[in-house]
Formats: C-alpha cells, sequence, structure tokens
C-alpha cells in the first residue's frame, strides 16, 4: 500500500526540500501558521494576522484579488501569444488566423487572453465600486485609491492597445476613431480647440505620435504593440506592487478598529479564500474560453469602415456619448474629469460615517452620485450596444437591422450669445441655488416647486418649438432628474461643507447633469451644440 | 555674487542640477524620438480619369481606392474627402437618401459636404482638384479646405 | 469550502482537458485519416491481384506506410502571391506528394484527385489552391476553409464561375476550351449593351459605376436587404447575379416617391431577366468576377490575342458594330429596336412611372435627317432634358451621353447608315 504520509514526510526530510523551505516540517500551530506566510516569498506581501472582517466575502467580494489573477492569466496567455504573433501589417492577420486553426490550443489561449481582458475590465470597475460604497478611499487610503484609479485607467489603456493588435476591421476603426478622439485634444491635437496656437497640424501632434504617422499603419501596429507587451504591463505592475503594498499598510479592512476584535491567521483563512477565488476565476475563464471564440473580423482596411463599427462594450459607452458632443468634449475633457474626479474624491468628501461597510444612510449624497454616474455610464454602453444599428440609427434590441429607418432629423445650433448665457446661467444657478434655502425642504413643497419648474420649462419651451406627448414625458424626466439631483440632495446634503469643496462637488454634479441634459436636449429638440465657436473648434 | 566662496553645499546644488536637467533633456529627447521623421505612406495626390467622364452627383468611384468623392453639380466638380470630420472613419453614400452617411456615430453630410445630423462638427473637406492638359482630373489631398466661400473657390473647384 | 475547492480545483482540470480535446480532435483529421485508409483498402485489392513477389511487398509496405503515416497540417507556400494554403490537409488526393500521381478512383469529396490536365501547366507550388478557387486557404475546417463563415468575402468558387479565375490571367480565355462560359459572358456583355452604361477600367459609358474592379466590391458598401438572399449567401457573385436574374429596379428600390426628400429613381438598371437566361446570366456573372484590381505578378499574364477588326464593305453593317461597340443596345434594345425602362421618362401607353422608356430607335429615327441624327448623338441629351412622366416625381436616371468625342467621322456616318437601315420607315415617332 501506497502511504502518502509516510512518503510526504520523507520528502521534507530530505536536504533538497529543506534547502528549499527553510522552516521545519509543518504542524498545524500558531507560529507555523506565521511562518507560512513570513517565510514565503510570494506570500509575505501578506501580514500574518489579519482582522476578520476583511476576510468576509460579502465585504469585498474578492474583486481586488480576482482583478490580479485575471492580469496573471493575461500576463501568461499574453507571453504565450507573443512566441506566434508576428506585429507586421502583412502578418499580424494570418497569425490570428494560424492561432484559431493550426497552432495547438492556440484557439484556446487566444480567446482566454480576449476574455479575461474583458472580464478585467469588469471587475476592475466593480472592485471600484464596491472600494467606493464601503468608503474605503477615505484616510488614510487617499493615495490608494488614486493608484487605483490609475490603474482602472491603465486597464483599459491595455485592453484599447491589444485591440489594435489582430489587425482586423473591428481593430483598425476602434483604434482609428480612439486615436481621431487624441487629435480633439485642446491645443495639443491638429482638431482640438485652439490648436492653432500652438501650430498644430496633422504631422505633429499628439495624435501623430501615437501613430507614428498620419494615418493608422504599419508603425501605428508596431507602437501599440510595445505599448501592449511591454510598457504598460511594467507601469501596471510597478503600480500593483505599491497598491498592494498600500492595502497592507493600510491594514485591508477600512472600518474603525473594534475593542475586542481578534486577529485571524491569514493562513489559512485568507490564503484559502484567495485560493478560492483564483481557482474559480480559472474555471470560469476556460469554460467561457471553451464555449465561446473570439472574434476576428475581416482583415484591417484602411478606407471601408463597417457599418455599424462597434467599439469592444467598455468603449460603447464612450463612443455613444461622442454623438451627443464634440470630441473634445466627450473624449477628452470627460474621461479626464472623470479621472481627476475620482482621483480627488477623498479630498472631497470629508464625511467621516460609511467607513468600512456598505451604508446608503450614512452616506446619501456620496452614494447615489456616484452610483447614478456608474448608471449612466453603464446605460450609455447599453443604448450603444444594444439600441445601435447600421448609420448609428436607433434600432430596438428585438428589431432587424434590415428595417429602414427614417433619416435622423437636422440639428442646430443655439446662438453663441443664448448658450453662453444658458450655461453661465446653468452654472451660477446650478451652484448658488442649493445653498440659498437653508432649511429642510419637505417633501410635499419639493414636490410643488418641481411641478413649478416644470411648468416654467413648458412654458418657456412653447414659445420657440411644439411639444409632443414623449417630448414632454422627456421633458419632465430631465427636469425631475435635475431637481432631485442637483438640487434636492445637495441642499439636504451639502450643508456643512467648506466653499472650496462645495463648489468642487457641486461642479463635479453640475458636470455629470449636464451630460445627461445635453444627450435630452440632442434627443429631445435635436440641439448640436448649446455653444458653438467653430473659428476655434470649441463646441459644447 | 562673485565674493563668495563656493561651499561645499552650494556646489552639490550644481551637481543635483545637472542631474535634473539631463533627466529633463532626455525626457524631451525621448519625446521628439517619437516623431517619425519619415513617413511610408502612400502619395496624396492621384489621377482621377477624365473630367469629362463624372456625371451629375455623387462618384464613388475611387472611395475603395482613395477614399475620395468626386462630386459633380451643374456648374462643375469637386472632390470630397471620404473622411467623417468626427472621428475619421469612411461614410458611405446613400443615393436614395442623398446623403453621406457615417457608420461610426451617425453623422450625416450632404452632397456639399455641410452637416445635416450627427455629431460631426464641421463639413467635410474638399481636396485640392486640378484639370490636367489632357483632361484629366488631378487630386490632392493633403490641400484641403472646407469653409463655405473659399471651398468653392477655383483651387478646390474645376468647372467642366 | 471544502465543496468549493473540489469544484474549482477538478472543474479546472476537467475543462482544460476538454480544452485539450477538442483541439485535437479536429476535423481535418477525419479526412486525411479517411483518405490514408481509402489508399490502404484500394491497395489491398490490388494485393489480391499482383503476381509477382517484388510488386506484393512493394505494394505491403505502401499499405503499411499508409497505415503508419502520422496526420499532419499539409500547406503550400506561394512565394509569388503570398499565400499559404492548407486545402490539401483535407483535400489529400490532390496533394502532390501523397499522391504523386494525381489520380486515384475516389468519387467522393474530399477525396478525390485533381484534374491532372490543369494542375501540369499550373504547378500547386506555384499557384497553391485559393488564387484559383478562392476560399479561406488558411482555415482548416471545411467551412470556414470554404469561405462560407462571416467575415470572409471571397467564398469558394464552384463551376463555371471558377472560369473567372482562369480568365484573370488568361487574356486569351476566349480561345480556351476550359473557359467557356466566361468567354460566352464576354460575348453577352458586349451584345446586350452593357458598356453602354458601365465602364470597364475607364473604358465605356459613364452613366453607372465602372466594373472594373466590381469583384473587390467591399460587401459593407452593399445593401443586401431586399435581395431576397439568405444571409449566408451574401457575396459579390450573388449580388451581380441577381441584377440580372431579378429586376434591379427591386434590389435597389431608392426613394422614387420622395419620402426621405428629394424623389430619387430607383437602380436605373434595365431588367435583362426577359432577354437572357439563368444560364446566360452566370456567364456574364463569370466574366464579371474576373474584374479584380488585385495584383498578380505579371509573369502570370497570358496576353490574348489583338481583338480582330471586324470589317465590312456594307456601311450599315459596320454602322452595326459601331452601336455594338459603343453599348447602345444598354439602353435603346437589341438592334435598337425597343428602348428599355427609363424610370419616370415619358412614354407612350404610359400609366406608371415605371413605364418610363428610352426611345425606340427603330421608330424615331426616320423622323431626323442625317445631319439632325448625327448632331443628336454627337450632343447627346441630359437628363434635364428628358420630360418627366411625373413633373415632380424623380429624374428619370438614363440619359443620353454626348458622344462627340467617342463617335464621330467614319464610325459615325456608318452608325447613322446602319440606324436608318433599320428605322421604321413609316412610323411618325413614338
Amino acid at each position: 500500500m501506497l502511504d502518502l504520509d509516510e512518503i510526504s514526510k520523507k520528502v521534507y526530510e530530505t536536504q533538497v526540500w529543506r534547502s528549499i523551505f527553510r522552516h521545519s516540517p509543518w504542524k498545524d500551530a500558531p507560529r507555523d501558521r506565521m511562518r507560512h506566510i513570513v517565510d514565503n516569498i510570494w506570500l509575505h506581501l501578506h501580514p500574518a494576522r489579519i482582522r476578520p472582517r476583511a476576510v468576509k466575502v460579502s465585504y469585498s467580494w474578492g474583486l481586488g484579488g480576482i482583478s490580479f489573477m485575471l492580469y496573471l492569466i493575461l500576463t501568461v496567455t499574453g507571453v504565450l501569444l507573443m512566441f506566434y504573433y508576428r506585429p507586421t501589417v502583412e502578418l499580424a492577420y494570418q497569425d490570428m488566423k494560424d492561432l484559431e486553426f493550426v497552432v495547438t490550443l492556440g484557439k484556446f489561449l487566444r480567446n482566454a487572453h480576449r476574455w479575461s481582458a474583458h472580464a478585467m475590465v469588469l471587475i476592475v470597475i466593480l472592485h471600484m465600486v464596491r472600494v467606493f460604497l464601503t468608503g474605503a478611499y477615505k484616510k488614510p487610503r487617499e493615495f490608494n485609491w488614486g493608484i487605483g484609479v490609475l490603474l482602472l485607467t491603465i486597464t483599459l489603456f491595455l485592453s484599447f492597445t491589444g485591440y489594435l493588435l489582430p489587425w482586423d476591421q473591428l481593430a483598425i476603426w476602434a483604434v482609428t476613431v480612439g486615436t481621431n478622439m487624441a487629435g480633439a485634444t485642446p491645443f495639443m491635437g491638429n482638431e482640438g480647440p485652439f490648436s492653432g496656437l500652438l501650430g498644430m497640424r496633422v504631422n505633429n501632434d499628439v495624435r501623430f505620435v501615437l501613430l507614428g504617422g498620419t494615418t493608422v499603419g504599419a508603425s501605428t501596429l508596431i507602437r501599440f504593440y510595445v505599448l501592449h507587451c511591454v510598457l504598460v504591463p511594467l507601469v501596471a505592475g510597478a503600480l500593483m506592487i505599491v497598491h498592494f503594498w498600500r492595502v497592507r499598510k493600510d491594514s485591508f479592512s477600512a472600518a474603525p478598529l473594534e475593542a475586542d476584535e481578534e486577529k485571524l491567521d491569514v493562513w489559512p483563512h485568507l490564503i484559502v479564500r484567495e485560493y478560492l477565488a483564483a481557482a474559480l476565476t480559472i474555471l470560469a475563464i476556460f469554460l467561457w474560453s471553451v464555449l465561446q471564440n473570439a472574434p476576428l473580423e475581416e482583415l484591417a482596411n484602411a478606407t471601408v469602415t463597417p457599418n455599424p463599427s462597434k467599439a469592444p462594450w467598455y468603449f460603447v459607452g464612450l463612443q455613444e456619448l461622442l454623438v451627443y458632443f464634440d470630441p473634445w468634449i466627450a473624449g477628452v475633457i470627460i474621461p479626464n474629469v472623470i479621472i481627476v474626479g475620482l482621483v480627488a474624491m477623498p479630498f472631497i468628501d470629508v464625511n467621516p460615517k460609511g467607513v468600512g461597510y456598505y451604508s446608503l444612510r450614512e452616506r446619501p449624497l456620496a452614494n447615489t452620485m456616484f452610483l447614478s454616474g456608474i448608471f449612466l455610464w453603464f446605460l450609455l454602453i447599453f443604448i450603444g450596444y444594444f439600441c445601435r444599428g447600421p448609420n448609428w440609427g436607433w434600432y430596438w434590441p428585438w428589431e432587424s437591422w434590415l428595417a429602414h429607418k427614417p433619416l435622423p432629423p437636422p440639428t442646430w445650433d443655439l446662438p453663441a450669445w443664448a448658450g453662453a448665457s444658458l450655461m453661465i446661467f446653468y452654472m451660477a444657478f446650478g451652484m448658488a441655488a442649493p445653498r440659498l434655502i437653508g432649511g429642510e425642504i419637505s417633501w410635499s413643497r419639493a414636490i410643488g416647486a418641481f411641478v413649478a419648474l416644470f411648468l416654467l420649462a413648458v412654458g418657456g419651451l412653447k414659445i420657440f418649438t411644439a411639444l409632443a406627448a414623449a417630448k414632454l414625458l422627456m421633458l419632465g424626466f430631465f427636469i425631475f432628474i435635475f431637481f432631485l439631483l442637483g438640487f434636492l440632495f445637495p441642499q439636504r446634503y451639502l450643508k456643512g461643507l467648506d466653499l472650496a469643496r462645495y463648489a468642487l462637488t457641486m461642479s463635479l454634479i453640475l458636470m455629470m447633469l449636464g451630460v445627461l441634459l445635453k444627450i435630452g436636449l440632442r434627443l429631445g429638440f435635436d440641439i448640436k451644440y448649446v455653444l458653438s465657436l467653430p473659428q476655434f473648434n470649441f463646441n459644447i | 555674487m562673485p565674493g563668495e566662496p563656493i561651499t561645499r553645499r552650494n556646489f552639490l546644488w550644481v551637481g543635483w542640477s545637472a542631474l535634473a536637467t539631463f533627466f529633463a533633456a532626455s525626457a524631451a529627447a525621448s519625446a521628439r524620438f517619437l516623431f517619425p521623421n519619415v513617413l511610408y505612406e502612400p502619395s496624396q495626390k492621384f489621377n482621377a480619369g477624365r473630367a469629362k467622364d463624372y456625371p451629375v452627383g455623387v462618384s464613388t468611384r475611387w472611395t475603395k481606392l482613395q477614399r475620395v468623392w468626386i462630386v459633380r453639380n451643374e456648374k462643375g466638380i469637386y472632390a470630397l474627402w471620404a473622411r467623417c470630420t468626427h472621428l475619421g472613419c469612411t461614410p458611405n453614400w446613400f443615393n436614395d437618401q442623398g446623403r453621406f452617411r457615417c457608420p461610426c456615430h451617425g453623422s450625416n453630410f450632404s452632397p456639399e459636404g455641410d452637416v445635416i445630423a450627427g455629431p460631426a462638427p464641421k463639413a467635410l473637406w474638399r481636396c485640392k482638384v486640378e484639370l490636367a492638359s489632357t483632361g484629366d482630373l488631378i487630386i490632392d489631398k493633403a490641400v484641403l479646405e472646407d469653409r463655405p466661400g473659399f471651398r468653392e473657390g477655383h483651387v478646390y473647384f474645376v468647372d467642366v | 469550502m471544502r465543496k468549493l475547492f473540489y469544484i474549482s480545483n477538478f472543474g479546472i482540470l476537467g475543462v482544460f482537458l476538454l480544452a485539450i480535446g477538442l483541439d485535437h480532435k479536429r476535423e481535418w483529421k477525419k479526412h486525411q485519416r479517411g483518405y490514408y485508409e481509402m489508399e490502404a483498402a484500394r491497395l489491398e485489392e490490388e494485393l489480391k491481384s499482383a503476381g509477382d513477389e517484388a510488386e506484393r511487398k512493394s505494394i505491403q509496405s505502401q499499405i503499411r506506410s499508409f497505415r503508419r503515416r502520422p496526420l499532419e497540417i499539409k500547406q503550400i507556400i506561394t512565394p509569388d502571391l503570398g499565400r499559404v494554403d492548407r486545402c490539401v490537409t483535407c483535400h489529400v488526393g490532390m496533394d502532390e506528394f501523397t499522391n504523386p500521381s494525381l489520380s486515384n478512383p475516389f468519387a467522393e469529396h474530399p477525396f478525390k484527385a485533381h484534374p491532372k490536365s490543369i494542375a501540369k501547366s499550373h504547378s500547386f507550388q506555384q499557384y497553391g489552391c485559393v488564387a484559383c478557387h478562392a476560399g479561406q486557404g488558411l482555415a482548416t475546417t471545411a467551412e470556414a476553409a470554404h469561405g462560407q463563415v462571416e467575415h470572409w468575402e471571397e467564398p469558394l468558387l464552384k463551376a463555371p464561375y471558377l472560369e473567372a479565375a482562369c480568365a484573370k490571367c488568361h487574356g486569351n480565355f476566349e480561345s480556351l476550351s476550359e473557359t467557356k462560359t466566361a468567354a460566352l459572358g464576354k460575348k453577352l456583355f458586349e451584345k446586350h449593351g452593357c458598356i453602354g452604361c458601365h465602364a470597364v477600367n475607364g473604358r465605356g459609358g459613364v452613366i453607372s459605376v465602372d466594373l472594373g474592379d466590381i469583384a473587390d466590391k467591399p460587401l459593407a458598401r452593399i445593401d443586401f436587404s431586399k435581395s431576397g438572399l439568405d444571409r449566408k449567401d451574401w457575396n459579390i457573385k450573388n449580388w451581380i447575379e441577381t441584377h440580372l436574374t431579378k429586376d434591379p429596379m427591386e434590389l435597389v428600390p431608392n426613394d422614387p416617391e420622395g419620402h426621405l426628400g428629394e424623389p430619387i429613381s430607383p437602380s436605373g438598371m434595365p431588367p435583362f431577366a426577359g432577354e437572357i437566361n439563368a444560364a446566360q446570366a452566370q456567364a456574364i456573372t463569370t466574366y464579371l468576377l474576373t474584374m479584380s484590381k488585385q495584383p498578380l505578378p505579371h509573369t502570370y499574364y497570358v496576353p490574348g490575342a489583338p481583338a480582330k477588326e471586324r470589317s465590312s464593305g456594307d456601311p450599315a453593317k459596320r454602322g452595326q458594330m459601331v452601336f455594338e461597340k459603343y453599348g447602345c443596345a444598354g439602353c435603346h434594345g437589341l438592334g435598337g429596336a425597343a428602348g428599355r425602362r427609363n424610370f419616370n421618362a415619358l412614354a407612350d401607353k404610359q400609366t406608371r412611372m415605371e413605364d418610363g422608356r428610352v426611345p425606340s430607335l427603330v421608330r424615331v429615327v426616320g423622323t431626323y435627317s442625317p445631319e439632325e441624327l448625327k448632331k443628336k448623338i454627337q450632343e447627346g441629351v441630359p437628363s434635364s432634358a428628358i420630360s418627366k412622366f411625373k413633373p415632380e416625381g424623380p429624374t428619370p436616371p438614363l440619359y443620353m451621353p454626348g458622344w462627340s468625342e467617342k463617335i464621330k467621322g467614319p464610325e459615325l456616318d456608318d452608325l447613322a447608315s446602319y440606324l436608318f437601315s433599320v428605322a421604321d420607315q413609316d412610323s411618325g415617332g413614338w
């Protein structure tokens, strides 16, 4: 009979084993559990003991760990794929076909790489949502939250750079659109506002550096390859090290210490959970990769755009946003404001409550605003992904794309003076209104004010345009959203804030609602730009 | 300050600033390095064939190879660059609708190139067109104009 | 927790083994193994009738070699064309290394041998497979390799369309016995006056698109929604062919009622379905599929004999040749007898816009003097000068281009003589 215990004991005692693992044979004692962590180069990023709250699955959902596991899967599959992939215009697409048809497990690896990338974007976003909802970005974790936001940005950038590599139609057009947004950067992009001041042309602006040329071509492919396989992963790795280190230094769970809290041994309590999260992640990715193949369209063609041409799901919200705004707003300003706003969040939100647990009641404003933003983002993704068809026309998910739709109506701009005053009024009124009323507003008065505001808007618009029932409904909806989120909530919950923080919070809220209102203006009233100064490429 | 002696502390600052300058210079040089000095991109000029052969309307003959539409109206011929001014996709010409429509974000343009609907901020670019002595159209995509009033000028328009 | 541990660990192993299994069980292996088995079985039959000991030995060793042969991906790399074709992985009978004689008794796909005659003059190592047959050479599953999948725009060409591949290089295809369909297609293309509206590489009419690269037309630019074709049949071959077998007005109805703005008449292409049968439509399609701008090495081209200058002593006969050369029949009908449909153009006995007709030359020519007729041909009739049936309806799609630069001198005189020779003497116009 094979006695496994006997064999393992013998193995543990060999000189070879002892030379590798410093500690003496395993006895299930507190000291051994500690040494398992401390003596192991890979595990010693953990503390030896940890607060029980941090181990609870329903607190963290293991999302950070799963993201890291996905990053590891991506690294392993990515390195393997690099053995077969040649980043040239002539060969890249052929190598994709080779992976699918002739390389052993090539299709599986490519699927795993692609699906892990999609999963990682989703999980990293969810991780951020979780951290926000549990208030875990507050002091002393502001810095690490910032690193986390950067890591989210990098995750998206990694996906974006990887997208070009198959050199198919999906790739070239997603990247053409993405890099043209860079061309709309204020001052630094040749099609952005005020680009004339710095003498930007198509062959010296920021887009030109990104592409290594004036159009997406061979030099773009090699640039994106280097970014995707070397530069960005290195930066991501460095930031991850910092991120993990600070997680540990900041003691995992953000909840305040309780008096009688006794710490748990990381081995086995945390390690087991991490192991299971990792294993289930691998299982999910494997299953997904066996069941579904990564998409690959026709060979890239620089003159023919597929109709419709859709970005991957995580960018399709941005693509939909681009329908309503000038590229420099939707492609440059809004994403940057989101990133900067998120990084600044811990410094703006000084509410001391709700750290380390989920609570809508104790953090009504922060959570409502954040979730509204996330909801808006996913709503845009939903519209772009499911409701858009040929020529980016509106097709309900159940409609056939073969149906011919009426042409989109012509759009119009507000005159510059009107647009400028409207925007100044919007910002000034939005900023001031919540501060003007001191006391608590009762529900009946709030409803009265909303109805008054609605009637005022209807009356005002009646002069200019006919209002159908659908438009009335839409108008009511947008005014309701603005009234609730832009006025009632700040009025109630932003009272004690100092002026600087108040102004910052309000401008973020007003910008978010402004995006929604602009979408409403376009969909309901065909307004293209509220403010347009074509001589500066400046359109809002 | 001539009289002041160089102390060790002062000199250390000079040393550090030398290093800092080096870092700044190398960052700038790396940035410059990334701007290619030569490009391997096809010529922007092409011969579009006999001008007389274009009937009234929008011709898609050159969209696939050169990404240009040749349009003839009652007065003459101009060439539109088939690149959406929004984010650079190639719109399609819909003869039944009399419009160019972009598949990426839904911009619509008239045969004149003006934006009818959708997010595109500007009219489609018109390319320089010349009439060669053979009667052929020579089109140059590097010379572009989109401002009304200028784009109808003789550089961007041939009256044949 | 323990349960999860088991589930995940066994799950990972299980799914990974499944992935390996799926990866190992490739479609092509079945065909390759099948071929070797069939070859072995055939040789065993041969063995029974073999008398000589040496012959028996040799056959036996061949059998053994087929039985033991490892399965592998076979591919032809064609440096000139820059292609990699893996078709012979399944079509082993066409692999000149496994089956050097390129002959076998197997009738069923994919085991058949390649016709020898063509293989002789077209070395597989130089041409590969896809250069002629189209499809996706890199693929190793039947569906993908035959190109009948999404995102592959060049599905396998079957006979007779396959002849298009021959004619791409063979300028002399009209004189070859293997390309009769393509040759017929060219003849019909000329006879029915297609060139009157469609130029080919800049030579020909300007009313519709240049067909010089029609075979490369990107499918993204085609609206198949009215074609009645199944999605899997959306390809350029079918797009061309439906133009000939159906009424093009149904394929591209456009907006004659002006629902979307300015009324735009439907496709101006007249219906040819009544004039040509299915086989003729196939032939024209085959001919048009040769029209590609995809580069081929210049050494691959076989020049055709220069077109014979046809001549005749009879000016009317010569005029008929001019009539055909410039594709007048495209609009005016064969022999100028019956004008074809011109949507919303004014015609007699008209009740709908669809009844609009191009004038029938046979009937109107008699109303002109020779000088007037020549002037008319030279100046043409711009679309703005064509009377509409419905004044608020769309501009008729067909018009008479001015021919002054193309038809002149003796050609013009001959054409006029021809037209007067066919003119209906006693009709007073249409």
